[in-house]
């Protein structure tokens, strides 16, 4: 098992991880808490929200809208550079030029 | 002249303020739902707007990290780990357990390909190298067999149906006849009267 090479995009087992035995610096605990005060007060947030006797509307996630709206609004931030031109070719223009070549002159 | 006029068009939609319909007509957005400055916004250059992005994804400052600024539409999003639900712990409580998520979480640009559904990044049993050598060492074997069956055949050997039905027949005659001698033989042993 000491030559367990993991599957590529994949993670190693936590018992073989070695940031499980190598990162216990003061600094590294410092940032776990500080990582688990933020969550603690989503949690609470999220709690109070729940627990609420006069809630009568669905609790919003902002995360959530902030996700949806990025995945929706990509190009309000795009920029044509090298590689979205041709990944833009690739995939919209190509495709139509071949397709059509392809359908004319391949007959049953 | 068209090229240059639809494009400023395209880019004033996409800048608006709005969405969809209310973009074209009136630039404006509806004031219910989040405000502008908790919503996803462009690349931070300044460190205060990496600090203010960071706090707005609820995230600290030295973990916030976006995607680099190439133009591929990312803007500020933040770049998390590409670690599938399924390794999340399972026995914790989360606040949506099905997801493993918990609510303000930053969900990752590729939160619905990782779901548990879906693509799952968690460790594999047996490390990568046995994978591969007992995959493609089966398939090799079965391809070789069958190369090696393809070049020698082998059949099950067979007589000729002529000789194998005179065969077949007098070896029912055979049995026929022995039928009867042995059912006359108990008939007669029997002492009927039939006879």
């Amino acid at each position: 098992m000491a030559d367990y090479r993991e599957a590529p995009l994949a993670t190693r087992p936590k018992t073989l991880d070695p940031n499980e035995y190598f990162n216990l610096s003061p600094e590294q605990r410092r940032a776990e808490e500080a990582r688990g005060a933020l969550r603690a007060n989503l949690k609470r947030q999220y709690q109070l929200q729940l627990n609420n006797p006069h809630r009568k509307e669905l609790i919003e996630d902002p995360a959530l809208t902030r996700w949806v709206y990025a995945r929706g609004n990509p190009y309000a931030h795009f920029r044509p550079t090298n590689k979205t031109s041709l990944l833009g070719a690739m995939f919209g223009v190509v495709p139509l030029f071949a397709l059509y070549y392809i359908f004319k002159t391949d007959r049953v | 002249m068209a090229g240059v006029g639809f494009r400023r068009w395209a880019q004033a939609l996409s800048k608006g303020k709005g969405s969809g319909i209310s973009a074209l007509l009136s630039g404006c957005r509806a004031a219910s739902g989040l405000s502008k400055d908790s919503l996803p916004g462009p690349y931070p250059k300044t460190p205060e707007e990496r600090a203010a992005a960071a706090k707005k994804y609820n995230m600290r400052v030295e973990d916030y990290e976006p995607y680099p600024d190439n133009g591929e539409g990312f803007g500020d999003y933040p770049k998390l780990p590409d670690r599938s639900q399924q390794e999340r712990d399972p026995w914790y409580q989360w606040d949506h357990p099905d997801l493993r998520r918990n609510w303000g979480e930053p969900m990752h640009w590729d939160f619905d390909m990782y779901i548990r559904n879906r693509v799952d990044t968690s460790p594999s049993p047996v490390s990568w190298s046995t994978m591969c050598k007992q995959l493609f060492g089966f398939i090799g074997f079965m391809l070789f067999m069958f190369y090696v069956g393809e070049k020698f055949p082998a059949y099950q050997p067979v007589v000729s149906t002529h000789l194998n039905a005179r065969i077949l027949f007098s070896l029912f005659f055979c049995w026929c006849f022995f039928l009867t001698v042995t059912i006359f033989s108990s008939f007669k042993m029997a002492g009927s009267s039939f006879f």
